[in-house]
């Protein structure tokens, strides 16, 4: 948490609404690094001051083994309830 | 040969993200043209008795448009959202996307709302069918944005200046949707009971010139594609100051602005709505009831329409003796 330590807390309502706006698809949010990922489109968006910013352009290309492949995803999601 | 317009994604929407940023200190004080649009907005929705917990408040420039959204009754999540971050800073729940690629998931919203959004989207169709995704079942849109006549004189002049002076003429105002267009877009897009209508607006200006730092105020000017590539030269904007007093100017020296302000209403389909009953069920003859034969009408088109045969030339009209059209009131 030590990178992240100033950042303010994203709304967690905001969590319940967001979906990657490429795909449509689910996103996780990861807190170590606070940003927002969507492992379909292999981007991860940026929360800057609390606000994620969900611009395609400004969001980071996840590497290659970055990314959860499909069949692995629910059990990641169930791991993070 | 100049590049062209590219008619499927006219507005550069990176362009648009640069002068809101730069626009944003004045945007968040409050444009007096916003301002009067959120009032005229908020009206209306004062007149929608239900409570709307869950608000998506779009290209949330307004600071008054949001205090009057929260401060409605039942409200209990204004999300605003901006493609510049700039224009978001303060208290409350924010977004930052692209209204042309909305991040929410189905059925996420009671309302989205938005003054002086829909107007530079490039895919106005996409852009509503998106919102009415991530509406509820029966989920209201409501949105303001100029359209049809708006800033006309102003098109004029710099048609004219640019063809006095250079013998040629790049568009400079945008293209705006007309009314007729926009209803039908909410009803292609999808939406129940689709109402769009107008309200004029005309601002009077001491000086042409200051309409033109108004527009830049509100991150208004031009965003067109082709725009960019071929930028507005001194002597064609000065010119066209000029025809634009000789032309418009009023008796006590004002010059006159027109925005022409589309409201569109739609709501996402749910079973409790009026709808209009299958065609064919209907119990009262209209033919009958205009005292006219049934398939008595006359029809326009001529008969050597390319491989039409008369059958078809006719299928505008009823083509059964029985053929009933009846509307139903709301339920």
């Amino acid at each position: 948490m030590t990178e992240t330590g100033n950042e303010p807390p994203i709304d967690p309502r905001l969590l319940e609404l967001l979906v990657c706006p490429l795909t449509k698809g689910p996103l996780r949010y990861d807190r170590l690094r606070n940003e927002l990922v969507s492992d379909q489109a292999g981007l991860a968006y940026p929360i800057r001051d609390g606000i994620p910013v969900m611009l395609v352009d400004e969001a980071r290309r996840l590497r290659e083994d970055e990314a959860i492949p499909p069949e692995l995803r629910a059990e990641r999601d169930e791991d993070d309830r | 040969m100049r590049p062209m317009t590219d008619p499927v994604r006219p507005f550069d929407r990176r362009l648009l993200r640069l002068r809101r940023e730069r626009a944003a200190p004045r945007l968040r004080t409050g444009s007096f043209l916003h301002e009067e649009i959120a009032a005229r907005l908020l009206e209306r929705l004062a007149e929608i008795r239900r409570p709307l917990p869950r608000v998506l408040e779009l290209a949330a420039a307004c600071p008054r448009l949001t205090a009057g959204l929260a401060a409605r009754e039942g409200t209990e999540l204004v999300l605003r959202l901006d493609n510049v971050p700039a224009l978001l800073a303060g208290s409350g729940p924010a977004v930052v996307a692209e209204e042309e690629l909305l991040p929410f998931g189905a059925d996420r919203f009671d309302a989205v709302l938005g003054i002086m959004s829909l107007h530079k989207v490039n895919d106005l169709p996409g852009t509503l069918a998106q919102i009415r995704y991530c509406l509820k079942p029966d989920g209201l849109l409501l949105a303001a944005f100029p359209g049809g006549g708006t800033l006309r004189e102003l098109r004029e002049v710099l048609l004219l200046a640019e063809l006095e002076c250079l013998g040629g003429a790049a568009p400079r105002v945008a293209p705006f949707v007309d009314l007729a267009d926009a209803a039908a877009l909410l009803q292609r897009a999808g939406f129940a009971l689709p109402v769009a209508d107008r309200e004029p607006i005309t601002v009077r200006y001491r000086e042409p010139l200051r309409l033109l730092r108004d527009l830049q105020a509100m991150a208004e000017t031009g965003v067109l594609a082709a725009e960019a590539r071929r930028p507005l030269r001194r002597t064609v904007l000065m010119r066209a100051l000029e025809l634009y007093r000789e032309r418009f100017a009023t008796e006590d020296g004002r010059v006159p602005a027109t925005f022409e302000i589309l409201f569109l209403t739609g709501w996402k389909p749910h079973p409790s709505q009026p709808r209009p009953l299958p065609p064919g069920s209907g119990e009262i003859d209209l033919a009958a009831h205009l005292g006219r034969p049934p398939g008595g009408g006359q029809c326009s088109r001529t008969s050597g329409s390319a491989g039409g045969s008369k059958r078809a030339a006719n299928s505008a009209q009823p083509s059964r003796p029985g053929a009933r059209i009846t509307l139903r009131n709301s339920k």
